[in-house]
């Protein structure tokens, strides 16, 4: 089955993430000067200004930060509603967004903030595999 | 005689992106403006952890976002090839203003790689467009609308202050409860809408879902809206038939530009648009009489009134709850009935400011149906807007005149 909604462009500099993404990889930027991790990718480090920047393969876990449930939306995604997004604590630091596997967005409160999350990719064509995040336990 | 701006500042350093010309490998505006920035800061020694200005023609936020600085001056003037060199004017002029010391005015530009990576450097003034990193890596994820990012900044607040969405239900019915005092009101009556007249809190948690936990009627109206304010020197208002309102005292700030770099969903750089524009005017939130707040969402007005210092972090909606921004309450809270349920077109930065202008010159009733009582007697007010989605905000502090 094809998959049937909105695929970003892939940037100049952030290829190893895709190609991270393809064998199913979460690479994450780190500054080699004061060794944190920043999501989305940059040119330059947020945190010091460095650009001696480097990709890791993070671990793949985290836990959710805060959430919604989706009833009204565009393009593709109106066929989907109601689903969960959320935005998810990354073990090495910093924040990602994701559609949220593995829930029932008819029960929002049973959702948990702090819930332990695992990422997936999932293909959405030759070039691109999109992670999206699991909760795994309660 | 030379002005008062003579030599109040100086070009102290310039620099440019590493390539530049016909690239073979293409790059993005965002990167030029990036490895500049970077160069001009090793050139001249300023860390650009001291930007405290930032000028450029494209979203100057995603700029300092990507950054990672929260600068106090923000300028986006985009009106072509000079732009820069107005760029270097108005920085000067906030510089002998005493609002910043440091002005960064940035440039990128990828004319000819965006020929290659999609979107049009010219047209895009700049911007990172659609090779935003930001935007790259969200994208893909569902959302759309402003409600189905906000929604998340409420659940957040819900799960760290335990508030409820009945305690937000309560901002709702409480502006709707102003909107009927304003016949300009979009949601003034069922004659003027179906929709609307008062309402009950009951019927706001029970409205159609958005965004869970946001309803329908936890969200602002899209409508049509034009305005404008006329802003002049003492000089010149003193000529005048209008009374003045006397702009106290102003600060800009902002946390981030994409929804994803928010530090924490239940705080905005309010507090620190308000705390410069308090200091600037030698008040502060206890010497305010009422308070007009962009109300995008009963949640951006609940964290805002926090922000603004009106109440304590997790209990702003308690202003609404007991009464006090109520009709007849203690502390009137957005008297033309807000963009929730007086108006708001997308950008409701304007009608915070004339709702502010005829409360303090004691102008709030239009007349219009004979109607009276939105009029309040606050002499003080604390304006506040909100942008993008949680992202900057400008405050002011406005009193009346003597």
């Amino acid at each position: 089955m094809s998959y049937k909604f909105p695929v970003p462009t892939q940037g100049t500099h952030t290829r190893p993430f895709w190609e991270g993404a393809k064998a199913g990889k979460l690479m994450l930027p780190r500054c080699q000067d004061c060794n944190r991790v920043h999501w989305y990718p940059r040119f330059i480090c947020p945190h010091c200004h460095s650009t001696n920047l480097e990709w890791i393969q993070g671990s793949g876990e985290g836990t959710v930060h805060t959430y919604a449930v989706q009833h009204m939306a565009f393009g593709p995604w109106a066929e989907e509603v109601p689903y969960v997004t959320a935005y998810i604590d990354l073990k090495e630091g910093d924040r990602m967004l994701t559609v949220l596997r593995g829930v029932d967005p008819s029960k929002p409160e049973e959702i948990r903030i702090g819930a332990h999350v695992k990422v997936e990719f999932e293909p959405a064509n030759d070039d691109m595999h999109l992670p999206f995040w699991r909760v795994v336990e309660g | 005689m030379p002005g008062t701006l003579y030599k109040s500042a100086a070009i102290v350093g310039a620099a440019e992106a590493n390539q530049i010309g016909f690239l073979k490998e293409p790059v993005t505006a965002l990167q030029l403006h990036i490895e500049a920035i970077k160069n001009l800061s090793d050139s001249t020694g300023l860390p650009i952890s001291r930007i405290e200005g930032v000028f450029s023609t494209g979203w100057s936020s995603e700029l300092c976002e990507h950054l990672g600085i929260r600068p106090k001056y923000i300028d986006t003037t985009a009106v072509g090839g000079c732009s820069f060199e107005m760029h270097v004017h108005h920085a000067m002029a906030a510089i002998h203003a005493g609002i910043i010391d440091t002005a960064l005015i940035s440039h990128g530009e990828n004319g000819h790689s965006a020929r290659a990576i999609g979107g049009r450097g010219a047209a895009n003034y700049g911007r990172g467009g659609v090779n935003s990193p930001g935007q790259e890596m969200t994208m893909a994820y569902g959302l759309g609308s402003a409600p189905s990012n906000y929604a998340h900044a409420m659940v957040r607040h819900m799960h760290r202050f335990g508030t409820t969405t009945e305690d937000f239900a309560h901002i709702a019915k409480v502006t709707r409860d102003w909107a009927t005092l304003n016949p300009r009101a979009a949601m003034y009556s069922k004659d003027v809408h179906p929709f609307g007249g008062p309402i009950t809190v009951e019927q706001v948690e029970e409205s159609r879902l958005i965004a869970w936990p946001l309803t329908i009627l936890h969200c602002c109206m899209v409508a049509d809206h034009g305005g404008a304010v006329l802003v002049a020197s003492p000089k010149v208002a003193a000529s005048l038939n209008t009374k003045p309102v006397w702009i106290a005292g102003a600060g800009e700030s902002m946390g981030h530009s994409n929804m994803l770099e928010m530090e924490d969903f239940t705080a905005t750089s309010a507090s620190v648009s308000a705390d410069a524009a308090y200091t600037m005017a030698g008040m502060g939130p206890s010497d305010m009489e009422m308070a007009l707040i962009y109300d995008s969402f009963t949640i951006t007005a609940a964290i805002t009134a926090e922000m603004l210092g009106l109440a304590p972090r997790g209990e702003g909606h308690l202003l609404w709850k007991d009464g006090r921004a109520a009709p007849g309450g203690s502390f009137p809270i957005n008297t033309n009935g807000g963009g929730l349920s007086f108006n708001h077109s997308g950008m409701y930065g304007m009608p915070l400011l004339i709702e502010a202008y005829r409360q303090l010159s004691g102008t709030a009733e239009d007349g219009i149906n004979g109607d009276k009582g939105k009029q309040t007697s606050a002499r003080t007010c604390v304006v506040n807007g909100t942008g993008g989605s949680l992202s900057t905000t400008g405050t002011l502090v406005l009193v009346a005149d003597d």
